[in-house]
């Protein structure tokens, strides 16, 4: 028999052969009903004694109360964007074009102008950011050669009651501060975490 | 003759206000149990004037959406089917509840009052009526969308329905042969007693077959999950697709009500309905000898409550199901019907009829 | 003829020939800055560094010429250390301002670097600070930190255009791109000097910071600029609409075609894009009513007009009274099109296109040509070629002038800047009836009893003939602008509406049908031409000779 070159799956080999106890079902339903009934009654015992004021090791359910507890964010989570500012306020942004090439979801615009300082040459004249269609892969933010778009606002929520209100201008962008600033925790002079 | 109007209005009244409410309450029930059981917490907004009551007033919060959407009809030669399909759904289920006992009876000014709405002593067929034709709401509702998704899921749940139907028939007459009579009050009566001077003469010890089989296919004909096939709502698409506001909230309130019907079925059937252990009319009659004499009023209190509490049980395992199990492919759900639910209710049938025989020789 | 052979691929080429010629030919491409096929060979960048069987060390490709049996290797591990060597050196100086860079995208430094350098520079020193940012003319922008002194340039104003205007200053690290004297690079081809610099240190002011170049689309295409018919790419901003302030086109490039304009193009066609979407363009179809108000109006409102006045016009005063001036600054298709529709269809006698000569024409020994028409040489063919007298443009105004021509079409631009506005003015208002094909607006449009909106050449498929007779093709780059169409759409509606017989309105079957019927383009089909056009003056040449 020549020998086989592909990997065949034998789907049916895979399939675990059931038990007796098994194929007739009942049991297993009765097993799934005894986990789930006792998540319902732990978890109901758990809270009926939080409810009383007698803390227990674990809490009754594993959420977040979103609007008023906050989930902590990853310091790498990438949230809403913002221009990073030089130290006279101007943007960082050399309006090279390079996040509106790599964006794949085509929302970023930018406009250039000319500056006559030749250590500066170029920058951009509006940035625009369309929140409604950015998909915040974060490719900008990889591409930048100039550390001048940032994530790191920590703002997740960007609703907007119009489309206009979701495309944030090259002002609005600049104004946003890091989550870390915002915070009041230090930065050093490239406006990063400090790392220790 | 005004006094016999006057107590069936009554007990009309109590039962319709405790079916209702409890439907109205399984929907909280339903996400704040499906939530505990997954460590969450589950609705817990709505709250009036700050006061939140975990959540409990999203029964009216609903309410209030479900009486203010749009009600929108499609395209439809069938309006007329479209608007009652269903208004059917809820009124034959709620229609059931008429010959379930809650109680044995009271006495008031000499009148003995059954806590019953009507002791049919057909009872047993009633039921088993009310349960086909319910049937006919879903399939009107498929049928007069005038939209595919639906008619599918129409014939879907009339399938379904016909498969457990038979089912429920036939340990139906495992109960018939066992207690003789088709008056679910004596049913329950029959219940009263003790085996072997100590055990409560529940259904369930005599028909425990029948009692699984009975739950299953009753929690197929409340068209739940893992029965859920009729629905299916967001993949397979089922037969109320094109039913908006009220008109959807009434088959979603007729699934709770029927979840119910089960519940107090089963209750009735196998858990000795109203039945306290050792509780005579008299009051407590322990099977040690002793005994502790308690009046009417308490004792039927007592009862009443018993079986509140029996079916709110059994609403609470019905949603422990519910949230449990994965929905059944439509192949498994006849499999199961016809090849393995059937055969067994044959055998239990038999077995029960040799037995009530070989007993009564 | 030496007999030589690259990666061993033999291959036999002229004596006289370089390695990197040779290895053109092979299809071998050799990674060079400073050689450049249409400049005198410098040998300044040691790029192109190969492996010579039997020399003692590597050798330039581009000014070692080949001898027989040579051995040549371009990919041993010598050649690639050579080559990252030689990148580290060329950015040792280099500012590395790729983000603020316009030639970013087309830099033979990013592309070269990517393919060959090594990715880890060794240099600790810190860099040489020069010019930036410093316009040396009206063209041309200069960097000098990003020069990797490759002399490209200078050696493109010594040789070329022989103004000597650039020279490389300084020693060592501090040597230095700068103007000789401080002079002006203004030179009628300075724009040449931002093609020919491989990197960024002179970038075309222009074309400053108006779109990225890989968001361009690049479409073959003729300058239009005058009878030499220049070898053009046009470039197209059509994906980023924001850019290149919201315009289509961001500017032409040359493109090499020995017979007519090598790789060079002069500043006045490489800046003649502007024309195409200026704000002078004629985009509305315009009638001027009973009480003498000009009217913007739909195309179907003004094809009527035409339609009616012109029947009416010709039933009253006859054919001959009628006349048509077609300029040479339409393609061969559309010529031929207003010779089957004018003089086949309507029979009109008067169909001139020889303009008086264009007072801005400048001619030098390059390529400029003093004559500013496009397609003068194929204009005479198709349209005098049936016509026994020499009837010219000024001819026809003098009777319009006079009052015997009631009726005049006028087809293509460029006849204001050649005639004086005040006698042109004078001459139409004898007439009664104007109808101006036009794509500018001008004092034509403007006098026009009925003027229509015409599709320039970079929004039209076509072919022109230039002054030594060579046919060549053009495409489409941009979609007809607004309410604008290509003159053939124009002309055949028309011709439908007269019931006419007309040429196909696709200009691929319209040049057909004129290689059929002009003894000139005999022979000729889209296909034949390719991209490069043929001439067929110098085929028949060729033949006889043969």
């Amino acid at each position: 028999m020549a020998p086989r070159t592909v990997n065949v799956i034998n789907v049916s080999a895979r399939r675990r052969i059931l038990t007796f106890w098994e194929r007739i079902y009942l049991p297993e339903i009765v097993r799934g009903l005894w986990l789930t009934a006792r998540h319902f009654w732990v978890n109901l015992w758990r809270h009926a004694l939080r409810a009383v004021g007698i803390k227990t090791s674990l809490p009754g359910a594993a959420t977040f109360q979103y609007p008023e507890v906050r989930r902590p964010q990853a310091p790498r989570l990438r949230t809403l964007h913002r221009l990073v500012q030089r130290p006279d306020g101007s943007p960082r942004c050399v309006a090279c074009m390079m996040c509106e090439t790599v964006c794949p979801a085509f929302c970023i615009k930018i406009v250039a102008a000319e500056v006559v300082d030749p250590n500066i040459e170029k920058r951009p004249h509006s940035f625009d950011i369309d929140l409604g269609r950015c998909v915040f892969c974060g490719y900008c933010v990889e591409a930048c050669p100039e550390d001048a778009i940032r994530m790191d606002t920590g703002i997740v929520e960007i609703g907007s009651m119009s489309r206009g209100g979701m495309i944030l201008d090259m002002p609005t962008l600049l104004s946003l501060k890091s989550a870390d600033e915002q915070a009041g925790k230090p930065v050093d002079f490239l406006q990063r975490r400090f790392v220790s | 003759m005004s006094f016999v109007i006057g107590a069936a209005l009554g007990t009309t009244v109590f039962i319709i206000m405790f079916v209702l409410s409890l439907a109205g309450l399984l929907t909280w029930v339903e996400r704040k149990q499906s939530a505990i059981m997954q460590d969450r917490i589950g609705a817990n907004r709505a709250p009036i004037l700050g006061l939140r009551l975990w959540g409990l007033f999203h029964i009216i919060a609903d309410a209030v959406k479900m009486f203010t959407k749009e009600d929108f009809v499609p395209e439809t030669p069938h309006r007329f089917l479209h608007a009652i399909a269903p208004v059917l759904a809820i009124f034959f289920a709620l229609l059931s509840f008429a010959v379930i006992p809650f109680g044995n009876q009271i006495t008031i000014a000499g009148h003995s009052i059954g806590l019953q709405v009507v002791d049919l002593n057909a009872g047993l067929l009633f039921i088993f009526a009310m349960m086909s034709v319910a049937v006919y709401g879903v399939v009107l509702a498929g049928w007069s969308s005038n939209n595919n998704y639906s008619l599918l899921g129409g014939i879907r749940a009339s399938a379904q329905m016909i498969s457990y139907e038979i089912t429920i028939g036939l340990t139906l007459v495992g109960l018939l042969l066992v207690y003789q009579t088709l008056s679910l009050a004596q049913i329950v009566k029959a219940q009263g007693g003790l085996l072997w001077g100590f055990l409560p003469a529940w259904g369930i010890f005599f028909q425990p077959l029948g009692f699984l089989l009975f739950l299953t296919a009753g929690i197929a004909e409340t068209k739940r999950i893992p029965f859920d096939l009729p629905e299916g709502e967001s993949e397979i698409i089922g037969f109320f697709v094109e039913y908006s506001s009220m008109k959807f909230g009434m088959f979603m309130f007729a699934d709770f009500i029927e979840t119910v019907l089960i519940a107090a079925l089963v209750t009735t059937f196998f858990f000795g309905g109203w039945q306290v252990p050792y509780l005579a009319d008299s009051g407590f009659v322990f099977p040690w000898g002793s005994s502790w004499h308690l009046g009417m009023w308490m004792v039927e209190g007592m009862r009443v409550g018993a079986f509140i509490l029996k079916v709110l049980s059994f609403c609470w395992l019905l949603m422990l199901i519910r949230w449990t199990l994965p929905r059944f492919r439509f192949d498994q759900l006849m499999h199961l019907g016809w090849k393995i639910l059937l055969p067994l209710s044959l055998a239990n049938t038999l077995a029960t009829a040799a037995i009530v025989l070989w007993l009564g020789k | 003829m030496p007999k030589i052979t690259i990666d061993d691929r033999p291959i036999e080429v002229a004596s006289g020939t370089t390695i990197i010629q040779a290895a053109d030919t092979l299809g071998l491409f050799i990674p060079h800055y400073c050689y450049h096929p249409g400049l005198p060979v410098a040998g300044s960048c040691r790029m192109c560094l190969v492996e010579v069987e039997k020399a003692p060390k590597l050798q330039i490709a581009c000014y070692t010429f080949v001898t027989d049996v040579m051995v040549v290797r371009t990919t041993t591990p010598q050649v690639a250390t050579a080559r990252a060597a030689i990148l580290e050196f060329l950015l040792a100086n280099h500012p590395l301002d790729c983000p603020v860079c316009d030639q970013a995208g087309e830099c033979k430094l990013q592309e070269f670097y990517m393919q060959f350098g090594r990715y880890d520079s060794t240099l600790l020193e810190d860099k040489t600070k020069k010019h930036k940012q410093l316009p040396v003319g009206p063209h041309i922008m200069l960097d000098s930190e990003r020069c990797i002194l490759c002399s490209r340039c200078t050696r493109f104003v010594d040789d070329i255009t022989h103004t000597h205007e650039l020279g490389i200053f300084n020693r060592g690290v501090h040597s230095e791109l700068l103007p000789v004297d401080g002079a002006a690079v203004d030179n009628a081809y300075s724009g040449c000097l931002a093609d020919v610099c491989p990197v960024g240190a002179l970038t075309d002011r222009d074309f400053r910071f108006k779109v990225r170049v890989w968001y361009l689309d690049k479409t073959d295409s003729v300058c239009h600029g005058c009878a030499r018919g220049c070898n053009i790419e046009i470039h197209t901003n059509r994906r980023r609409n924001h850019h290149n302030d919201g315009k289509l086109i961001a500017r032409y490039k040359p493109r090499f075609n020995a017979q007519v304009n090598g790789y060079w193009m002069c500043d006045a066609g490489r800046y003649s894009y502007k024309q195409i979407e200026s704000p002078d363009r004629f985009l509305q179809p315009r009638v001027r009513g009973a009480d003498g108000r000009v009217q913007v109006c739909d195309w179907s409102t003004a094809l009527a007009a035409v339609d009616e006045s012109v029947t009416r016009a010709i039933a009253a005063h006859g054919v001959s009274s009628a006349a048509v001036i077609a300029t040479p600054d339409l393609s061969n298709e559309e010529l031929w099109a207003v010779r089957r529709l004018c003089r086949d269809g309507m029979k009109i006698p008067t169909v001139a296109c020889r303009c008086p000569a264009d007072p801005r024409g400048v001619e030098d020994n390059l390529l400029r040509k003093a004559d500013t028409f496009p397609n003068s040489f194929g204009a005479q063919r198709i349209l005098e070629a049936t016509t026994e007298s020499e009837l010219t443009v000024a001819s026809v105004l003098q009777a319009a002038a006079s009052g015997r021509i009631r009726l005049l079409f006028v087809l293509g631009g460029g006849l204001t800047e050649r005639v004086d506005p005040a006698h042109l003015q004078q001459a139409l208002a004898q007439v009664d009836l104007v109808v101006a094909i036009q794509s500018h607006h001008s004092i034509l449009t403007d006098l026009a009893t009925m003027a229509l909106p015409a599709s320039t050449y970079a929004e039209t498929e076509g072919t022109i003939t230039n002054f030594t007779g060579q046919v060549q093709r053009y495409w489409p780059a941009i979609p007809p602008l607004e309410e604008s169409k290509p003159l053939l759409d124009i002309l055949a509606q028309l011709a439908n509406r007269w019931e006419l017989p007309f040429t196909p309105r696709e200009p691929e079957l319209c040049f057909a049908e004129l290689a059929g019927q002009v003894e000139y383009f005999a022979g000729l089909s889209y296909r034949v031409l390719g991209w490069e056009g043929v001439n067929p003056s110098q085929r028949t040449t060729s033949k006889s000779t043969a």
